[in-house]
This record gives C-alpha cells, structure tokens and sequence, in this order.
C-alpha cells in the first residue's frame, strides 16, 4: 500500500531538475527510525527489526512536479551512548526527521533535545521534520497529537504522525520535506552532474534503491 | 588580519621579523593519534630570525576550547565529562603551551580536511597539528612557498616535502648507505674493489628498501627520493600463483595457508589427563585457532576460552567452580528481580536500563530459530541475564550492542549460569568498547587506521583524502566483533578463533584489514566518499567468505610478523615489540606532541588487564 503514493523513479525526460539532500534520522532507541527508512526505501516493514549499530547509509529518489529530490539518508543508532557519534553524521545535513514514539512520553522529550541540538549545531538552514511514529498503536497513546502539532508549530517543525508499519504518512513527510527544501540553490551547488547521471539511467536508480540495507 | 607586505626573499629580513601572522589558529594536542583531546586557539606566526624560519605559535588564552572541534569527527556534543585516565600528558602540555617550529627541521607538510588542517612532520618525526578556524590555511601556504622550496609527494597530493639549499646532500647523509665514521666509507671502498658485484647490490638494496619502501613522511627529502619512489607503484606488483600475493612492497609474499579442520571429539578426549586438566593448552588453541570447534563440543570449550574454568582446573574444581558461581548468579539475580514497581518507581538509573534491555532483548536475532517466534522463553533468558549483567557490573550497566555479544553464546550453551558467566568473560574483554566517551572504539579505530597503512597503504591515503580517515564506517565490525556481518554458524567460528588470542594482540583488527583491502578496489572507485565507503561496508554483511578472510588476516599476521620494516606503533598494536610499552611507561612526561607514537600508558595496561589469561 505504501508502493502505490511511492517514491518513483524518474520518467528520463532531459529538462528534469535534479537536486540531492542529506537527510538524517535522529530520535530515541527503538521509537522507528530504521522502520521508516525501511519503509520508505523498499516498502518493507519487520516487526523485530534489529538496532542500528553505528549508522547506515541508504538512498532513494522521489519524483516532485519537474523536480528529482535524490535523498541520500543516514541512519543513526538512537542509544544515549551513542550520542556523540551523532554530530558526525548530522554535519551537512539539508534536512532531518527527528521520531518519537507515539506510545512513550519520554521519547517525546528526547525529541525535543535532539531538535534543540540541531537548531545550535546543525546546518543553520536544515528543514527539521517531527515524526510521530507508531501511530498504529492508538490504544496505547500517550502523545497527543495537538501537544506535538504544538510544540512543531513553535519551532517551525514539520510535524507528521507516522506509521512504518501500516505505511501511513511515511512517503509524505519525505515529500513534505521535499517541497520545503531550496531547490534552486541545490542544483548549483551540489552538482547536475550526478543528477545528469540518474535520469539517462534508470537501472542507476534501482540500484541505489533496491541494494540498500 | 592585517596583511603585511611581502617579501619574496628571506635575504630581505633583519634579524628578527614576524613575517606574518593568522589569528584562529587551533593547535591540536594529540593522544592516540587522534587529535581531538587538547584543542588550544591562538596565533600562528611565521618569523625570520637571522639566517633562520621560525614557525611560532601563541595560545589566546589557557581555558581549552570545546566549542572548536569542527574539523574532528567526533564528539561535538560535549554531553559527558571525560573520565579517562589519563596518563598526565595533558598537563604537561598546558605548561608547555607555546610552540617553535624550526623550519629548518620540517621534514613534510601536510595539508588535509578541507584544507583546514596543517600537519607539520619534524626530521625526528614528530608531529605538529593546528587547524585554520578562518580557512586562511592557503594564504599561510603561499608565504611559506616565499621562504622555502616545498615539493608536493608523487604519492599523496596533499604531501609536500620541504627543500632547503642542503636537500640533496642531506638527503644523501640520510640513507647511511655508508655510516659516518670515515672506516665505512673506506671499507664499502675496499668492499666494492674485492666483490663488485655482492656490494652494488646490497648497496643498492639498502637504497631501495630506505626510498621506497618507508611511508613517504619517514623517508627521507630530497627530489631525488621522490623520483625512485615514483618508479615504485604497489599497482606495478607482480602475482606469482593463487597462494602467493605480492601485496605491498613493504611486507614480504604472502602465503596463503588453508584452514584447518575443527577441533574434534576424539582429539579433546585425548587432550586430558586422569584428573580431567587439559595436558597442553597452547596446543588446543592452535587447533581452534586454525580450524574452530566442532559445534558439539563448543557447550564445553567456550567455559575454558571465556574464562569459567581454567585450563589446569580438574573436573572436581570444575564441579566447585560452578557451584559457587550458581550461587553468586543466583544471588545477583535476585538483586534485580525482588525489586518491587514502588522501589523501581526511585530508581531512575535501574529503570532506564531495564528499559534498553527490554526494547533491545525484544529485537535481537529474532530469525535465528533460538530466538524465533512471539513469547519465545529463550528471549526471558537473554534477558534475564542481561538484567543481572547489570547488577553484576553497574557502572557499564546495559549499552546497545551487549545483546548481540550474549546471543550466540546463550544459544550455544542453553544454560542461563553457564552462558551468564561466558557472557562476563567476553564482556571483560569487550569492555572498552562500550566507553562512556567511546574512547576504547576511537582507539581501535585509531589503531585499524595504524595497521592499514601498513598493509595497504594506498588504501590508507584514499581514505584519508575521501574525508573516511576516521575509519569509522567501521564501528560495527568492530563493536560487535562482526556479529552483524556474518551467519551466525560463521559468528561463532570467528569468536572461538578471536578467543583463542592468537596469534598476536588485537588480531581482530587483522580481519578487518583483511577484507579492506580484499574490497580495496572497490572502496578506492572514482568519487567515493564516507558515504558510499560506508554503504558499501554496510552491504558486505553475509556476503563474506570467512574462511576467505581469515586465510588472508593470517596470512597478512605473517607478513607483518615476518617485516623489519614496521613501524614501532604497528608492532605496538599487534603486541610485537613488548619492550616499547615498558620504554614509554618509564618515560616521566613525554613531550605535548608525540603524534602516532604516543600512547596512553594507562589506558593500554588497563585493557590488557581487563583481558585474563587467555587473551594474551
């Protein structure tokens, strides 16, 4: 179901514009982020999905009116140990998804220090997404959406609720992101070339999204 | 930042004159190899005095600035107070603060992140690191070219050799082709008259190994040097057959030697006497260490290789050992689980862990069949043990990355006490691995970086011009031992073979050199930078041969075991020059800036320690 509204791969008409990103996930152990990543990349979601070690790296392309958005995502693991690996992975970064879990207070309050980190540290223009993620589990809420759309709205967030699992809202707040990110200053500066590259061949494209991890 | 005129010779100078000088210049202490410790802001200055080029740095102050680490990798986010012991070092360098750089004594510069960092090599091989804050770095460049002749290395673009009017000569002195003292000379003189033949070669193969083989920072200048190294290509390396691979000109051919097959039943009951002590425990490591164990004996072997029982025990003490340690789990068990929700409800520390256990234990191997399927009780174990790991150590407590090392041991001995107890010996080696400041995985990485060079140096210079130098795509290899990266059949076979402790120190470091350079040509493709060296890294899990590897990683222990030519930290990092250690440790406060060859004294003992017997 997540395939249908999916990312596509561009049409190889010549005149499309295309612009690459480094997006990086950040977020509390366990709230989803590489349940997303799966999710958005190949459309795959595993209940058990093991912990990110490190970080993993994935790309993936999606269509906008005349525009190709190349994502070129990180992954990193969410445990507070971990921590100071982070910076090294936010460094240049155009765009983050910062996820909590829906079902777990704190991982809320996690979010938010990890959205304070990236105003002070980050790229000064990073477009910053909050992802409310496990949204599925409505039962076992303990985040309220307004408290959330709230807090987004004071920070000039992208708030999203997500589910990996069921797929709601995954492709659209990548495409969220899309829009809100600067095209035109992209394209000068990180290069036509690669982007050149991925129109004239398709089977690069499905490379770079289907061998990800 | 004022501009003053410039000169374009020294002739022109008094006798003392700052030429000119950048302010936001950060000198970088370094510890490991790593220049993140000791961060200092202040002004760079270049400086005629009489005949001579003085290279002069100035902190701006004395606090240590943590807002100016951009250029390192890691830790830019100060959440937690350091809390490595240190070995003093740092102190010493406080005291010290102001630095000369003699131009004369620059043996290379180099010019690297960004070309924000400026590394200066000294004749005797020191280093000195600073940083350029305003990326002034090129303009500090251009008024060095005014002073002296600078040649870039054939090898590494960003290397330059520093000329002065005596290079050729010196450069000559250097290789000690003949010794000082004027009887050398004579006797090569008298040498050559007798067997002409015998004594050009073996001059020239002195000549060779110093030119071309040394890493080009520890050769010494002189174009001449950079013209017969560019005749030396690693690429230009002949392949004599399948079991020989000339590598890299600096180590010898390497042989390639199958694997052996596993430790068998028959040979381990041969391999006790009457009381039950195993007669010769080297030899059954050997063994393992070639060949693994058969999966049946793996219950009984691992309690001897993660330290339950020792070698030399009898099946009595045997017996006594874990009775006593049933009785000790059992009461650390009961630490944690008589806790009631109340007393949990105060205690923030004990509930945050159980939390990690929790969300970590629920998604560790859930495809392995041990594992596998909803309420599985094996997944209560694992737990469980993990829950009294707390207790047993609080101060490591629970970090991501533990439940993968329990694993494939509970899987294999199916006993909670058993597996408990294998789980402490294997942490107490894995330890540093989980540093609160992650100080023991910079140093393993600081290290793999050590012993690439080594190997592949070229693979090495890529890395380091493709911003991946920090080799930190490498984290998870490393974290878990490759747990991630093969079946668990093979994960097994690779831990038994790294418990064994053979055949040097840090061997595991070896496999990941191993499959580097096996990978090499890929890695090493047109444009790739720490993201796709990453993805690609990541992308080799279960598409490994292990037996593949760990042919090579034995064969690569050889060649480096067999070197003369190795530096002191790659012998330090495989434990093959013991007596450096010792040195180092004797030494009261060694210098601030000792770059690569300084270790911290400390923090190695402490790591060796934490590794009993078997380990070494």
């Amino acid at each position: 179901m997540a395939n249908k509204a999916g990312p596509q791969r561009p049409n190889g008409t010549a005149q499309a514009k295309i612009c690459q990103f480094k997006l990086v996930l950040l977020g509390e152990s366990a709230v989803g982020k590489s349940s997303l990543v799966l999710r958005f990349v190949k459309g795959q979601f595993h209940e058990y999905q093991e912990s990110t070690i490190g970080a993993a790296f994935l790309t993936q392309t999606v269509c906008l009116d005349d525009t190709t958005v190349k994502f070129e995502i990180w992954d990193t693991a969410g445990q507070e140990r971990y921590h100071s690996l982070a910076p090294m992975y936010y460094r240049g970064a155009q765009a983050a998804i910062v996820v909590y879990d829906v079902t777990n207070q704190d991982t809320f309050g996690r979010a938010k220090t990890w959205v304070k980190e990236l105003q002070r540290q980050a790229s000064p223009n990073i477009v910053i997404a909050l992802a409310g993620n496990k949204a599925d589990l409505a039962n076992k809420r303990c985040v309220e959406y307004e408290e959330a759309q709230a807090y987004a709205e004071e920070n000039g967030l992208l708030f999203m609720e997500t589910s990996a699992k069921t797929g709601t809202n995954v492709n659209e707040i990548f495409l969220a992101i899309a829009k809100k990110l600067p095209k035109s200053e992209t394209i000068g500066g990180s290069g036509s070339g690669q982007g050149r590259r991925l129109v004239e061949s398709d089977t690069t494209a499905k490379t770079s999204t289907s061998c990800c991890k | 930042m004022e501009h003053p005129k410039k000169s374009q010779s020294c002739e022109l100078y008094p006798s003392k004159k700052e030429i000119h000088n950048y302010h936001g210049v950060v000198h970088s202490v370094i510890s490991y190899g790593k220049e993140d410790d000791q961060q200092l802001n202040g002004t760079l200055s270049l400086i005629q005095e009489s005949e001579k080029v003085v290279i002069e740095w100035r902190p701006n102050d004395v606090s240590i600035d943590t807002e100016c680490q951009e250029d390192t990798e890691w830790a830019l986010v100060n959440t937690n107070t350091r809390t490595r012991t240190s070995s003093g070092s740092v102190d010493g360098a406080l005291s010290k603060l102001h630095v000369n750089i003699m131009l004369n004594d620059v043996k290379t510069i180099k010019v690297s992140n960004k070309k924000n960092k400026l590394t200066f090599t000294l004749k005797d091989n020191k280093q000195k690191v600073f940083f350029f804050h305003f990326g002034n770095v090129n303009q500090f460049f251009e008024e060095l070219r005014t002073t002296v002749t600078l040649k870039r290395s054939h090898h590494d673009s960003n290397l330059y050799f520093v000329h002065d009017k005596n290079a050729i000569v010196q450069s000559f002195s250097d290789l000690t082709l003949v010794d000082r003292g004027g009887d050398t000379v004579w006797n090569l003189v008298g040498d050559l008259k007798r067997r002409p033949y015998e004594t050009t070669l073996s001059t020239f193969s002195k000549l060779t190994e110093l030119l071309l083989y040394r890493n080009p920072e520890a050769r010494p200048e002189g174009a001449m040097v950079e013209i017969l190294s560019s005749l030396s290509s690693t690429d230009g390396c002949p392949e004599v057959d399948d079991s020989y691979h000339f590598i890299c000109p600096v180590l010898g051919p390497r042989k390639l030697e199958p694997r052996g097959i596993p430790l068998s039943q028959d040979h381990w009951e041969t391999a006790k006497d009457t009381e039950g002590k195993i007669i010769n425990p080297d030899h059954i490591k050997q063994i393992i260490f070639k060949g693994g164990i058969t999966p049946s004996l793996r219950p009984e072997l691992w309690k001897y290789l993660l330290c339950l029982y020792p070698w030399n025990s009898t099946k009595k003490e045997r017996e006594d050992i874990l009775n006593e340690k049933t009785e000790e789990y059992k009461r650390m068990r009961a630490q944690w689980s008589t806790m009631s929700a109340d007393q949990e409800s105060r205690f923030t520390f004990f509930r945050d862990k159980k939390s990690l256990v929790e969300k970590d234990v629920n998604r560790t191997d859930r495809t392995m069949p041990f594992y596998a399927g909803a309420n599985n009780p094996n997944l209560e174990l694992l737990s469980d043990i993990l829950m009294t790991y707390i207790m047993y150590n609080f101060d490591l407590g629970y970090v991501q990355g533990m439940s993968d090392l329990l694993s494939p041991i509970l899987a294999v001995l199916g006993n909670e006490v058993e597996a408990f107890w294998c789980f402490v010996g294997f942490m107490n080696i894995m330890y540093h691995n989980f540093d609160e400041d992650q100080s023991g995985m910079k140093k393993q990485l600081s290290q793999l970086h050590t012993l690439l060079t080594a190997v592949a140096p070229d693979l090495a210079t890529y890395l380091d011009s493709h911003d991946s130098g920090s080799m930190c795509f490498c984290f998870r290899w490393l974290l878990v031992w490759f747990k991630r990266e093969f079946p668990l059949e093979d994960v097994n076979v690779l831990w038994e073979v790294l418990w064994t402790g053979l055949p040097c120190t840090n061997f595991h470091l070896l496999i990941c050199v191993a499959i580097l350079e096996k990978e090499k040509n890929k890695l090493m493709s047109a444009g790739n930078g720490l993201s796709e060296v990453l993805k690609h890294v990541n992308d080799l899990s279960y598409n490994m041969d292990l037996n593949d590897i760990l042919m090579r990683a034995t064969g690569i222990y050889n060649q480096l075991d067999q070197s003369s030519n190795l530096t002191a930290s790659t012998q330090r990092v495989l434990g093959l020059a013991h007596d450096l250690i010792s040195v180092q440790q004797s030494q009261s406060e060694p210098e601030e800036i000792v770059g690569e060859e300084k270790i911290d004294v400390s923090m190695e003992n402490g790591y060796e320690k934490s590794i009993e017997y078997n380990y070494f």
